[in-house]
């Protein structure tokens, strides 16, 4: 079981973080990596994204849900999916809470990998996914500066 | 014989002239990959396999729904289980057989692999053995009427007198030890073409296979197809170590889409999937106690054993017992009572446990019993060797039989172990080894002397699918006196083309290089059992000798004729007739030979050939006694292996070069399982290992230098006196390896550690002392 997490402050107010964070359009684009996208509704979507763990290289398709547990605070996350015959599995929860100067974006994720990427890549899984979660945070900042 | 002349394969392997299965190409050969779960333990919903199918160049893509209609879809195991052969409704190992797909190149089977689309809902993993047997553990294998995950209990020796035995006891000492999961590894994966003819009916197969008649007749039940219309080719195979005893789903596959599509088509493996779905070995959780005097003579020893098979028990185990020959266990040491019982679970894991190297679980029972011993003797504050000496079998005491009912034939551990310490230097080592630790340095000495069982064998313990392990040879003599013997059995680099050679050529009085052994087809070799368990030499070697004798017979007829004087006045003398009280006349089997097509007596057969089928009367027991010392590094935990010894008994040796091949090639892999094997999985059942990257194989910058020598105790009961030894070094060394590292950090108050003895777990126990902060 891989377990990541982390916070971040945002200087929106917590309903317009709220807003974004809830809303595919928005969120898609700060995926890394992305090669194609499918919104299908209001709370989800397709992406095809290009990785690279080891030495096993190719494309995920990954199926993301996004549900409010406690609206304009608490959110599910879940991303399922996988490719070049591997599996992913994460489960993540994104809170909102309000501080001085803005909203305090924290978050947990749980999640399982199978197949050859576990297996081949196991050791190297771990600097890569911090990586793209850094490459995320990075994407929601710029995406954050404009609205 | 005893000579070591030069192996007669080897020039085709030095010149890269072998013939391996993946050589084989013929006409319109396809070519086919296979589509392996990523999920340890899942439900499939659902398989979409029309994007693969529409690729280019596919020609076949097959599920465990097509090989269902064709009633492929389940094969049986050699322990008496069913495995999937194409996964059906389920998976139960990570790299688990779901779909295969058959196209023009292998290039574009394995891009179509990716093309199909399986919609995977993932169930809970069960990987302890241990959580496995607890009672809300999920119930891995639905198909089966037992709804738990323990297979079978299995036990040997009396119970009640070994309670008693330990009830009275002054000393008991007990002891979890663990053998890792380890793979054979060949340098050769597994591989196969299948070329069915839909004119004549007919199925050539190619296969690396170590028992090739075992295969056709597998084949013959599973797929429908007469036996005689099937004929099996084993070519040269690069290594096997017991890999290549098992029928995998690839090969049923294989089959089948030759079948479908009329065409030959290939199958081999990548490393991978060599290491993940195919045939591991070991995966014991053992606990051993041995009840003993103050003087150290032991006298009960009781086991309890979790066996870990994998998601089918599919461990290839020709004997009458699940466990195999684990009731060796008390190994070198006349217990008087002796009781042991292993219990198998299932797990999500790679199923198909195989003896690797060692005849059906012995190298596990070999392990546990040389490294309690060793916790016995540090208990007693006893010198190892001294409490081997106390509690040998003795020369005497042949044929014995052990408390858990075998018959061993024949021994002599004390002079076995006594010339391995005086050739080491024992003593010497000894107080090296007092003034090393007065410094605070840890030099350690191992002793394993342990006693082998090979030569499956007796049809009242052996077989396969009912086949009584008996084996096989076929001479026939051409008119120059040139030779051809085929065998039942099948090499995979032990030497065999020159060791039968040797034994055929000394009972005909002839050279080994008029003899040429072919070994492989099951169109031209007598009925086998195969190679594996070390029972070439005491089977299909006893009935190479035996067949030879019994052309000997007719040959002395020809002879006395050729001689002109009466059939029992012939003397054969191991080169030539003669005739009794004649000196001077004789004639060689060259000349009986040319006699036999041109000149046979009134009333005998044309022609000078034989088959002899042997049923051995009992396994032979081969021992040994195995001596490592080590230095550890302070700093690093990195263990040197400073010398090895390795005496070896056999009984009669053919070619002793060949014997100190196989000896040093066993311990080698004893040695890579003592330091860097092990196959883990992860709690959700990734296989962490499947690949020479993380699964060490040691190259020869690592090897220790292996000294080697032997004592020769002969086998009573077979023909030439011979006992079979390319498993002992395997069986024997991991013992002698960990009884010495843990000798080293006895000091320390160490007891055991388990394999493999990764230098980072030296490197915390001497932390954890304080040793190297």
């Amino acid at each position: 079981m891989l377990k990541y997490g982390g916070e971040y402050t945002i200087k929106l107010p917590r309903e317009e973080v709220w807003k974004f964070i809830t809303d595919p359009h928005k969120v898609v684009p700060c995926v890394p990596d992305l090669i194609e996208s499918n919104i299908e509704g209001d709370n989800r979507f397709q992406v095809i994204v290009k990785v690279g763990i080891g030495p096993v290289r190719g494309k995920f398709k990954l199926e993301c849900e996004l549900s409010p547990i406690e609206p304009g605070a608490v959110m599910a996350m879940l991303i399922k999916g996988g490719g070049m015959g591997s599996g992913v599995e994460m489960n993540a929860e994104v809170k909102l809470s309000d501080t001085d100067d803005g909203t305090l974006l924290k978050w947990e994720c749980e999640g399982a990998i199978s197949g050859p990427i576990a297996s081949l890549g196991g050791r190297l899984i771990d600097n890569q996914a911090k990586k793209i979660i850094q490459q995320v945070f990075e994407n929601l900042e710029k995406a954050f500066a404009s609205v | 014989m005893g000579k070591s002349i030069a192996r007669k394969e080897d020039p085709r392997f030095l010149r890269g002239k072998g013939r391996y299965v993946d050589d084989v190409i013929l006409p319109n050969m396809l070519y086919m990959a296979i589509l392996r779960s990523p999920y340890a333990h899942a439900r499939i919903r659902r398989i979409d396999t029309s994007a693969a199918l529409a690729a280019p160049g596919v020609k076949l893509v097959l599920t465990g729904e097509d090989l269902a209609k064709m009633n492929l879809a389940w094969m049986p195991t050699l322990n008496g289980d069913q495995q999937m052969v194409l996964a059906v409704d389920k998976v139960l190992f990570q790299y688990q057989e779901v779909a295969a797909v058959v196209a023009e190149t292998r290039a574009q089977a394995e891009d179509a692999l990716q093309l199909i689309e399986v919609d995977y809902e993932p169930l809970p993993v069960v990987v302890d053995p241990f959580k496995a047997l607890e009672p809300d553990a999920p119930i891995l294998r639905e198909d089966r009427e037992k709804k738990s995950n323990h297979i079978w209990h299995w036990e040997s020796g009396d119970r009640e007198e070994t309670e008693n035995v330990f009830r009275d006891a002054p000393v008991v000492v007990k002891q979890d030890v663990r053998f890792q999961r380890v793979h054979p590894s060949p340098l050769e994966p597994c591989g196969c073409v299948a070329d069915y003819n839909t004119v004549t009916g007919r199925l050539t197969f190619y296969v690396t296979s170590q028992a090739p008649h075992v295969h056709r007749t597998v084949i013959a039940m599973l797929s429908g197809i007469p036996e005689h219309q099937i004929r099996v080719i084993s070519p040269d195979i690069g290594g096997g170590f017991g890999n290549k005893v098992g029928v995998y789903p690839g090969y049923v596959i294989a089959i089948a889409a030759s079948v479908k599509l009329g065409v030959p088509v290939k199958w081999i493996e990548t490393r991978t999937e060599n290491i993940a779905s195919t045939s591991f070995a070991r995966d014991f959780h053992m606990t051993c106690e041995i009840a003993a005097r103050e003087d150290g003579k032991v006298l009960g020893l009781r086991v309890k054993t979790i066996a870990d098979h994998g998601a089918f028990d599919a461990a290839a185990n020709p004997t009458k017992f699940p466990a195999g020959l684990f009731n060796i266990v008390t190994g070198s040491y006349d217990f008087k009572a002796a009781f042991v019982e292993v219990d198998a679970v299932y797990t999500n894991k790679a199923p198909g446990g195989v003896a690797y190297r060692c005849s059906f679980r012995v190298t596990e029972a070999a392990y546990l019993i040389e490294r309690t011993m060793d916790v016995l003797a540090q208990r007693l504050k006893i010198d190892p060797a001294e409490l081997r000496f106390r509690n040998f079998i003795r020369k005497d005491q042949f044929p014995y039989k052990s408390p858990t009912g075998w018959v061993y034939d024949s021994g002599d551990y004390e002079k076995t172990l006594k010339l391995a310490l005086e050739r080491i230097g024992y003593d010497e080592l000894r107080k090296e080894q007092a003034e090393k630790r007065a410094r605070g340095e840890f030099m350690g000495i191992g002793i394993s002397t342990f006693t082998e069982i090979v030569g499956g064998g007796p049809k009242n313990t052996f077989d396969i699918l009912g086949i009584k392990m008996f084996d096989s040879a076929e001479i026939r003599i051409h008119p120059t006196g040139k030779v051809i013997a085929r065998l039942g059995v099948r090499h995979q680099g032990q030497g065999h083309e020159t060791t039968f050679a040797q034994i055929i050529a000394e009972e005909l009085g002839l050279s080994a290089d008029d003899v040429l052994i072919e070994e492989g087809d099951t169109d031209t070799a007598p009925y086998g059992l195969g190679t594996y368990a070390s029972r070439s030499t005491p089977t299909a070697g006893a009935a190479a000798a035996l067949c030879a004798r019994r052309i000997r017979e007719k040959a002395r007829k020809i002879a006395a004729h050729l001689l002109e004087v009466g059939e029992d006045d012939v003397v054969w003398d191991g080169t030539a007739f003669s005739a009794k009280g004649l000196p001077g006349k004789s004639v060689t089997m060259k000349d009986v030979a040319f006699a036999a097509y041109t000149d046979v007596p009134e009333g005998v057969e044309p022609g000078l050939e034989a088959t002899y089928y042997y049923d051995p009367p009992n396994l032979t027991f081969p021992h040994g006694a195995y001596i490592a010392v080590v230095d550890i590094d302070k700093g690093t935990g990195a263990v040197k292996v400073r010398r090895f010894l390795a005496v070896d008994d056999c009984g009669n040796v053919i070619n002793p070069m060949i014997v100190e091949g196989q000896v040093h090639g066993g311990l080698t892999e004893g040695f890579a399982i003592a330091f860097m094997q092990d196959i883990p999985y992860d709690s959700n059942g990734n296989c962490l290992a499947p690949n020479w990257m993380d699964y060490l194989v040691p190259t020869a910058l690592d090897t220790p230098h292996w000294e080697t020598d032997r004592t020769v105790t002969p086998s009573p009961h077979h023909p030439i006196g011979a006992k079979g030894v390319g498993e002992s070094p395997n069986v024997g060394s991991p013992a002698a390896f960990v009884n010495a590292v843990v000798d080293a950090l006895s000091p320390l108050g160490v007891e055991h550690i388990d394999m493999p003895l990764y230098p980072w777990k030296i490197w915390e126990i001497l932390r954890e002392h304080g040793i190297n902060e």
